[in-house]
């Protein structure tokens, strides 16, 4: 935009615009905020406490040009994206599945929404007595945290369908198989989406708590690493890191969100 | 009717299971009969709350009927048993519902293009034919909206001309004008006689709009309120083509108007 434009601007605040540049300049005051909270609370309570936002700074320029910090980032990426694909295949799947045999989801729904409510992270410790060191008792905990979000959604956009839509699709000549692929998938895609912003997120957090306990890669494994020898500028560098890459994630799938789903009526500047 | 009807509903009965705290199951439509001809625009109005749609639903094969038969060509439809249904009778019978039911997800095109997709007919010449239609309706330089930023007139059109584009023999119209303004209704009234001149389908319209059953219709069915039968049924012998205003000033046109407002009730 030139500056002749932003002069119009000013000349004719359109209301929504002043919004949106308000937004943009609070979020931005509150960074700022945020950063120099760190700093000033850092300073009072010492390196062993909170680590000097500049020197996690440094901290992160060094260990990506020694290729350190790559390594660790593509290691629990690498995990975390298996882990996904795994737990989200089921969790589309497995809906599907269930879609033609109303009696027997009927049958085993409790016991499903029953196992919602086993907190995942107490299992790691069997998952280890079961599937060794490995990455198997990390991709069992990713794929499970994963897989729940995304049944659920599915689940229930497939019950919540607009039956209209289906009957009409029925009366037009649309086969069963053709009825799941066009019309109930994407009508489940608001929620699907919605089920993947917290899914993916999750994928990497429960990858990095994998890593606290098993293995000697990846940056839950530096985390905890550098916690063990007092190191706490690289335990704030592993969390400044892992909180990075969730929000580049994050970013990444609302693109993809908006560009699929462009046909929705409602305009969503919300970008949570 | 010299001709053989095409379609025979006889002693039709649709009830609805009763919900805890009624009595006996509450009966929509109870002992409905009557026939259409093949080619034949027939128009059938009722009270709201007729059973109308009910009925439609019941040709179309989406919903199962409790008792009585339902032939079509020589093919009877299930009773009682909706495992058997054959939605749309494979492609015979297209249904205009009261919604527009279009897919959001797809554009004007895309979706009138969709049953040439699903029954796997989508070549070079139904594509020009779905075009056709477009411009036909004044659909055109619209082709690329989704259904949201098309205005309630437009996508009637669009779900209207999406189902004559695989060109069913038999097409279940079910109060399609309803919702909208009288002169884009008479618009688009226009637009169907226009449409069925061109192919001469068999037509069976619901509406509760006496004037629209008459203009658009050869014969007018009129339905008690539930549990719906047929209180009467008129032949319209007005002349074809018609020109929708015209018809207003019609002494015929009142006369019939006057003999269907007093059936119905």
């Amino acid at each position: 935009m030139t500056t002749h434009d932003s002069a119009l601007d000013l000349a004719q605040p359109s209301p929504v615009k002043w919004r949106q540049y308000a937004v943009t300049v609070g979020r931005i005051a509150l960074a700022v905020l945020l950063l120099v909270a760190w700093k000033l609370g850092a300073d009072r309570a010492g390196p062993i406490y909170v680590a000097d936002p500049i020197l996690v700074f440094d901290r992160i320029v060094t260990d990506t040009m020694s290729g350190e910090l790559i390594r660790h980032i593509y290691v629990t990426l690498r995990l975390s994206a298996i882990g996904f694909a795994i737990g989200c295949f089921f969790g589309i799947v497995l809906p599907f599945l269930l879609r033609p045999l109303p009696r027997l989801t009927n049958a085993i729904e409790p016991y499903i929404m029953a196992s919602v409510g086993i907190p995942k992270y107490a299992l790691i410790p069997l998952f280890i007595l079961w599937f060794g060191i490995d990455d198997a008792p990390k991709l069992w905990l990713v794929g499970l945290l994963v897989f729940y979000p995304v049944f659920i959604a599915i689940f229930a956009g497939i019950r919540n369908v607009d039956r209209r839509l289906i009957n009409m699709a029925r009366v037009l000549g649309a086969s069963e198989a053709m009825i799941s692929r066009e019309v109930i998938w994407n009508s489940l895609q608001p929620l699907f989406f919605a089920a993947l912003k917290i899914a993916l997120p999750r994928a990497v957090s429960a990858t990095i708590i994998g890593e606290f306990l098993v293995g000697n890669e990846g940056l839950g494994f530096m985390i905890e690493y550098s916690r063990q020898n007092f190191d706490t500028t690289g335990v704030f560098t592993g969390i400044v890191v892992a909180t990075v890459l969730v929000l580049l994630i994050n970013a990444v799938l609302v693109r993809i969100d908006h560009r699929l789903n462009a046909w929705r009526p409602t305009d969503r500047d919300m970008e949570l | 009717m010299n001709a053989q009807p095409l379609l025979e509903v006889q002693g039709l009965g649709k009830r609805f299971a009763s919900r805890a705290g009624r009595d006996s199951s509450l009966w929509v439509i109870r002992d409905l009969s009557f026939s259409v001809a093949d080619g034949e625009f027939l128009t059938i109005v009722g009270p709201s709350g007729s059973g109308k749609t009910t009925l439609l639903n019941m040709i179309a094969q989406i919903d199962v009927a409790s008792g009585g038969e339902v032939h079509f060509q020589s093919e009877s439809a299930p009773i009682n048993d909706p495992k058997a249904l054959n939605p749309g009778l494979s492609c015979r019978i297209g249904y205009v519902t009261q919604e527009d039911n279009l897919l959001p997800w797809r554009t004007t095109l895309q979706n009138v293009l969709f049953p040439l997709v699903v029954q796997g007919r989508l070549n070079d010449e139904t594509r020009a034919r779905a075009e056709m239609l477009i411009r036909t309706v004044g659909l055109a330089g619209f082709e690329n909206h989704y259904p949201h930023e098309l205005s309630g007139g437009m996508r009637k059109r669009a779900s209207l001309i999406r189902t004559l584009v695989y060109d069913p023999p038999v097409i279940l119209m079910d109060e399609p004008f309803g919702a909208l303004d009288a002169q884009t209704r008479t618009v688009l009234q226009e637009d169907l006689l226009k449409l069925w001149n061109l192919g001469r389908k068999t037509i069976i319209f619901v509406t509760h709009d006496i004037g629209e059953a008459i203009a658009l219709g050869d014969r007018t069915l009129v339905l008690t309120r539930a549990p719906a039968r047929v209180a009467g049924e008129h032949k319209i012998d007005l002349p074809r083509p018609r020109n929708i205003h015209g018809l207003l000033t019609d002494p015929k046109f009142g006369e019939l108007y006057q003999r269907i407002r007093e059936q119905v009730q």
